[in-house]
C-alpha cells in the first residue's frame, strides 16, 4: 500500500481520474455532432490529396481546405476549453505544490533570495535580521546583487520538518517557510507580495503585506523527477502522456467525439 | 544563480519566452496574468491545451497532426509530380495528345425513356435537355438483348455484347440444381476456418468473383494515362483496380449478402411472409418501452447461431407522435412518417468479429401498434467490410465528406413499396435522399476531374418509374382506385429533376467537355403478367409431378424427366438439355428443331383477355450473342410486348394455372420486354453524326474521342462527331 502514496501513483491515480473527468466533460460540453463532421471532413481532405495526387491543383485545394477545417475543428474545441481550463488548471497548480519539488535534504545547502520592491529598499534589507530555527544554519553570508534589488543567504537544515525562516527588523518581520527532508510535503517555492494571479500559480503562502518593502522570498528547491525506466521524468509530462491515454481509452469507451 | 521565481513547472511548459516575462519583477496588475493565460491559450495551443485536459490535447494534436500529414502528402505530390509526369510522358506520351475534349462526363440515367423526354420537351418541361438536343444531340439509343440494366451498363462499359461479357440477366441459372444464383458477382466466404469449442473462426479473405467479363473502357483511358471519376455504374461489384477512381453500384449486396432485405418490426401478430426481399420482426412492448432488432448476417465464427441481431429500444410518445430510439450509442426522435438518418450498426459476432453497416429507421405507426420501417442493412461506406469502391479509400472518403450514404446495389426499396409496407411518399422521400448523395459525389467528382472522364449513374429514374408508371397509364390494374384526375405527376416530376441536374451540370463544363446523356433502356408499362412456365406446361413443354397442377418456387414439384423447356429469371428461356443439364432430356440433335417450335410458338402469342399481343418477338440466343460466354447464356430471349412483362412467379420458376393476369403491385412499369420497343436515349452536347447509334457504341465513341485505338474485340463502333465550336 506504501506505493500507493509514491509520487508515480499519485500521477497514474489522478491522470486516469482527470481522463476519465474531463472527457465526459468535453462530452457535455462540446458539440459532439459538429466535431464529429469537422474531423470528417478533415480526414476526407487528406484522402482527396492521396486519390487525386497526380492532379496538382486538387491536391493544393485540399490542403487549403485542411487548414481552413484545422481552424474549425480548433475552434469547436475552444468551447469545452473554456469550461475545463480553470478546474484543471487549478488542480494541477495544487499537485504542483506536492510533486513539482522535492523537499531540501538534509545537510544539503540551499539558498533563500530576498527581493526588494525597489534599489530604495535595499538599505533596509541590509539592516534586515535573518531569525532562523535551531535546525536551519547559514553557511555563508548575505550575498547583495544591488542590479537584482536581492539579497542572497546560503543556508542548511540539520533535521526534517517544516519551519518558518523569520526576517526583517522587529515589528515588519516577515516569514516563509521551508521544508527539510523527504516525502510529499506541500512546497511553497516563493511568497509574494500583492500579484494575485502569480501567488494562485506559484506561491503556496499567504501574500507579504503590501507596504512590505519586500517583493518576494524564494526558495529554490531541487526539481523532482520521477524515474520511469531509469529516465527522470517530471511529473507534468507523464501526467500530460497518462492523461491523453486515459482519455483516449475512455473516448473510446463512452463513444465521445474529441 | 539559479532563479525560480515561482513560476515552476508551468512555465516550463509554457516556453522560454513566457518564462522570460515571468521571470522580470512580477507585473503589478492581475488584469495582466490574466490576459496572459488567455494569450497563452491562443498563442500556443498545443501546450495550454495540454493543460486543459486530454479533451483539448487531442483535438490539438489531431489538428496538428492533420496539417503535418498533410503537409507531408502535398509536399511528396509537388516533389514526384514532375518525375510521375515525366515517367508517363515517357511511358506513353502525351495522354491527351490526340484527345478531341479534356473531358467527357457521361450521365447516365437509368431507364430515362425517349419518347416520354420527347413529350416533356415538347411540352417545355425540360429547358436543359431541350438545349442538348439543339445543340447537340437527341436520339434513341438501341440497347442489349434483352433491356435489363445489368445487361445493358455491362455492354455500356465494355463495348462487347452480352456474349463477352457474360451478363445476360440479374440472375443466372445453375444447371445442375435448376437454382439461380446472383450473375455478377459471387462471395465465397474464408476457406479455412479454426475450431475452438463451438466457435469457428474464418482464417483469411472473403472471396469476391466478378463474374462478369470484358474490360470496362476506363482501363483503356487508365492505361493510356487518363484519369477517369467513375460512380455507382451498375455491375462494377467488386471494384476493380484502374486508374482512378470508382464506386460500385448496382449488384452490391448488403450486409446479408442479399441484393436488399427490408425489414418490418411491428407489434402486429401475423404469421405472414413478405413475397420480396423483406422480414417481419416482432417488437415486444413491455411498461410502454418497446424492444425489436435488425437481423443482421448470419454469425460468421458460431456454427448454426443464425444471424446476428443488432437489438434497439422505441420509447412511444403518442401524445406528439413521436417516439424515441435508442440503437447503439445513437439516440434520437422520430416523428410518425419520418425518417431517421444514416445509422451505424453494428453487428457483434463474438471472438472481436463485428460486422459494419448502415441502415435508416421509418417511424410508420404508433398507435394503436407500432410498427417501424428498417432499411436493408447497406455496407457502412466509411468502413466497408466489403470492398466497394477502387481504391478502397474512396467510399470513405465520400463518406467522410458527405456522410454515411446508400451503398446497395438496389438501394431504393421497391420491395417494400410493392409489399406496402412504404407508402408512395416513403418510398419517394427514400429514393430521392439517396438521390441526392448522388448529386453531391457527381458534383465533387466534376470538381476534381478536370481532365479525364467523369462518369456517374443515377437509378432515381429506373426506381421511380417501375413505381409510378401507373400513374401515367388511364387504366392500369395498380392504380385502379384513383381516379386519374388525382393520380400525382411522380414521372413528371422526375423528368423535371434530372433536367435541373442536367442544367446544373452545364453551368459546370466548358467547350473542352464533352457531356452525355444516356440511358440503358426505354420503359413501357407493366400491366399484365405472363408465366412462361404456365404456358410451357399447358402445352407440353413443361410437366409436374403426378397429382400436381402448380408447382412452387424455382421449381419445386416440376418433373425434371419429362420438361423440354423452362424458364427463370426476366426473359431467358432455357432447354432442358441432355449433357448439360443435370436431368436434361432434349438430346443435342433436337435443340435446333425445338428452338424453332417455342420461337413459332410462342412469336405473337395473344392475350385472350385483352386481344393484344403479349409476345412480340422470341429470338435464338445463338443469333444474338457472339463471344467466349455465349454458352451461359438462355437458348431463347423472350421479347414481351408493350404493357406486358414475365410474372413475379414466373421469374421465380414458379408454376401457376394462370397465363396471363393482372399486374397489381405498384411494381407497374418496365423495360424487360422486346428491346426494339425500348431504346434509351441519348443527349450531347456535341453533335453526333450516327443514324442508329446503340449502347455498345459508348465505349469505342469515348477511346476514340480521347485519341486512342481501339481494342479489336469490340463489337460497337465509334460515333463521328460533327463538328467541334471552336
Amino acid at each position: 500500500m506504501a506505493w500507493l502514496t509514491s509520487p508515480l501513483a499519485i500521477v497514474i491515480i489522478v491522470s486516469l481520474v482527470v481522463g476519465l473527468v474531463m472527457v465526459v466533460l468535453f462530452g457535455y460540453t462540446s458539440d459532439q455532432k459538429a466535431i464529429g463532421i469537422a474531423k470528417d471532413q478533415l480526414k476526407a481532405h487528406l484522402l482527396a490529396v492521396r486519390l487525386y495526387r497526380d492532379q496538382i491543383p486538387v491536391v493544393m485545394g485540399s490542403y487549403g481546405k485542411i487548414l481552413r477545417g484545422t481552424g474549425r475543428y480548433l475552434k469547436l474545441a475552444f468551447k469545452p476549453l473554456l469550461y475545463v481550463i480553470i478546474p484543471i488548471t487549478l488542480l494541477m497548480v495544487q499537485i504542483d505544490r506536492y510533486l513539482g519539488q522535492t523537499p531540501i535534504a538534509i545537510g544539503t545547502p540551499f539558498l533563500l533570495t530576498v527581493r526588494a520592491t525597489s534599489s530604495d529598499e535595499l538599505g533596509w534589507l541590509n539592516d534586515t535580521v535573518l531569525d532562523l530555527p535551531p535546525e536551519i544554519t547559514m553557511t555563508a553570508p548575505p550575498v547583495n546583487i544591488a542590479a537584482e534589488n536581492e539579497i542572497v543567504v546560503r543556508l542548511v537544515g540539520s533535521r526534517e520538518g517544516k519551519y518558518e525562516l523569520k526576517m526583517g527588523p522587529p515589528g515588519q518581520s516577515v516569514t516563509k517557510s521551508v521544508c527539510i527532508g523527504d516525502g510529499l510535503p506541500r512546497i511553497s517555492t516563493v511568497r509574494l507580495r500583492g500579484h494575485f494571479w502569480s501567488r494562485i500559480f506559484s506561491s503556496a503562502e499567504p501574500a507579504l503585506s503590501e507596504n512590505s518593502p519586500i517583493e518576494s522570498i524564494s526558495i529554490n528547491y531541487p526539481d523532482r523527477d520521477i524515474d520511469i525506466a531509469g529516465y527522470g521524468m517530471n511529473w507534468i509530462w507523464l501526467f500530460f502522456i497518462l492523461s491523453m491515454m486515459a482519455g483516449f481509452i475512455f473516448k473510446e469507451l463512452l463513444g465521445i467525439q474529441i | 544563480m539559479k532563479r525560480l521565481c515561482g513560476a515552476d513547472t508551468l512555465v516550463r511548459l509554457l516556453g522560454s519566452s513566457t518564462r522570460r516575462r515571468l521571470c522580470v519583477p512580477f507585473a503589478d496588475k492581475s488584469v495582466r496574468a490574466t490576459r496572459f493565460v488567455l494569450i497563452a491559450i491562443i498563442l500556443f495551443p498545443a501546450f495550454a491545451h495540454a493543460y486543459a485536459g486530454p479533451g483539448a490535447g487531442f483535438a490539438v494534436l489531431s489538428s496538428f497532426w492533420a496539417i503535418f500529414v498533410a503537409f507531408l502528402y502535398s509536399f511528396y505530390a509537388l516533389m514526384t509530380w514532375p518525375f510521375r509526369q515525366l515517367f508517363r510522358f515517357l511511358r506513353r506520351r502525351n495522354a491527351y495528345g490526340k484527345a478531341t475534349f479534356e473531358r467527357a462526363v457521361i450521365l447516365g440515367f437509368d431507364g430515362m425513356d425517349p419518347e416520354l423526354a420527347d413529350r416533356f420537351m415538347k411540352e417545355g418541361r425540360l429547358p436543359n435537355l431541350a438545349k442538348l438536343r439543339d445543340k447537340g444531340t437527341f436520339s434513341k439509343l438501341r440497347t442489349t438483348f434483352p433491356a435489363i440494366s445489368p445487361v445493358a451498363w455491362s455492354t455500356f462499359m465494355t463495348g462487347v455484347n452480352p456474349g463477352k461479357h457474360n451478363i445476360y440477366d440479374f440472375l443466372a441459372c445453375d444447371r445442375n440444381s435448376y437454382l439461380p444464383y446472383l450473375s455478377s458477382a459471387e462471395i465465397k466466404g474464408p476457406k479455412r476456418h479454426i475450431k475452438i469449442g463451438k466457435y469457428s473462426i474464418p482464417f483469411g479473405k472473403t472471396e469476391i468473383k466478378a463474374m462478369r467479363k470484358g474490360t470496362p473502357f476506363w482501363h483503356w483511358l487508365g492505361n493510356a494515362g487518363i484519369f477517369s471519376s467513375v460512380i455507382r455504374v451498375p455491375v462494377t461489384f467488386p471494384p476493380e483496380k484502374f486508374q482512378g477512381v470508382l464506386l460500385s453500384g448496382m449488384c452490391v449486396p448488403d450486409l446479408k449478402g442479399s441484393q436488399g432485405t427490408f425489414c418490418l418490426c411491428t407489434t402486429r401478430m401475423s404469421s405472414d411472409k413478405f413475397r420480396e426481399g423483406g422480414v417481419r420482426v416482432p417488437i415486444e412492448r413491455k411498461n410502454g418501452v418497446c424492444r425489436s432488432y435488425v437481423p443482421g448476417p448470419d454469425n460468421p465464427v458460431k456454427e448454426g447461431a443464425g444471424e446476428v441481431r443488432m437489438e434497439y429500444e422505441i420509447r412511444p410518445d403518442a401524445g406528439v407522435k413521436s417516439a424515441r430510439f435508442v440503437v447503439g450509442s445513437e439516440k434520437f426522435t422520430l416523428k410518425v412518417g419520418e425518417y431517421s438518418e444514416w445509422i451505424t450498426a453494428e453487428f457483434k459476432a463474438g471472438m472481436g468479429f463485428t460486422a459494419h453497416g448502415i441502415c435508416r429507421f421509418y417511424l410508420k405507426e404508433i398507435s394503436p401498434e407500432v410498427e417501424v420501417y428498417v432499411t436493408p442493412v447497406n455496407i457502412d461506406p466509411g468502413h466497408p467490410d466489403l470492398p466497394i469502391s477502387h481504391p478502397v479509400t474512396y467510399s470513405i472518403y465520400l463518406a467522410k465528406l458527405f456522410g454515411p450514404y446508400a451503398t446497395l446495389g438496389l438501394a431504393e426499396d421497391t420491395w417494400a413499396l410493392n409489399e406496402h409496407v412504404l407508402d408512395d411518399d416513403a418510398f419517394l422521400a427514400q429514393a430521392y435522399g439517396n438521390h441526392e448523395d448522388r448529386e453531391r459525389m457527381l458534383f465533387d467528382a466534376l470538381d476534381k476531374t478536370k481532365q479525364g472522364l467523369c462518369t456517374c449513374v443515377f437509378d432515381t429514374t429506373d426506381r421511380i418509374q417501375h413505381m409510378f408508371w401507373r400513374y401515367l397509364d388511364e387504366d392500369h390494374p395498380a392504380a385502379r382506385d384513383v381516379p386519374h384526375s388525382e393520380h400525382p405527376q411522380v414521372i413528371q416530376d422526375l423528368y423535371q429533376r434530372m433536367d435541373r441536374l442536367i442544367g446544373r451540370v452545364m453551368e459546370k463544363i466548358d467547350d473542352d467537355t464533352l457531356l452525355m446523356v444516356i440511358s440503358d433502356h426505354g420503359f413501357k408499362s407493366f400491366a399484365r403478367c405472363m408465366n412462361l412456365n404456365a404456358w410451357l406446361h399447358q402445352n407440353g413443354y413443361l410437366a409436374l409431378k403426378d397429382g400436381k397442377t402448380e408447382s412452387g418456387d424455382w421449381f419445386e414439384d416440376v418433373d425434371w424427366s419429362r420438361t423440354r423447356a423452362y424458364t427463370m429469371g426476366l426473359n431467358g428461356l432455357y432447354l432442358n438439355i441432355k449433357g448439360r443439364e443435370k436431368q436434361g432430356i432434349v438430346e443435342p440433335f433436337e435443340v435446333e428443331a425445338l428452338k424453332g417450335e417455342l420461337q413459332k410458338g410462342l412469336n405473337g402469342l395473344v392475350d385472350p383477355a385483352s386481344g393484344t399481343v403479349g409476345i412480340t418477338g422470341v429470338f435464338i440466343a445463338d443469333n444474338v450473342y457472339r463471344g467466349p460466354y455465349s454458352e451461359n447464356s438462355p437458348d431463347l430471349i423472350v421479347g414481351y410486348g408493350a404493357g406486358y412483362r414475365a410474372s413475379w412467379d414466373s421469374v421465380m420458376g414458379k408454376v401457376t394455372g394462370q397465363i396471363f393476369e393482372d399486374n397489381t403491385k405498384a411494381w407497374s412499369g418496365d423495360h424487360c420486354i422486346d428491346p426494339r420497343l425500348v431504346p434509351g436515349v441519348l443527349f450531347s452536347s456535341h453533335k453526333f453524326i450516327e443514324e442508329k447509334p446503340a449502347i455498345v457504341d459508348v465505349a469505342p465513341t469515348i477511346l476514340k474521342l480521347f485519341g486512342l485505338a481501339l481494342p479489336a474485340h469490340f463489337d460497337g463502333k465509334p460515333w463521328t462527331l460533327a463538328a467541334k465550336a471552336h
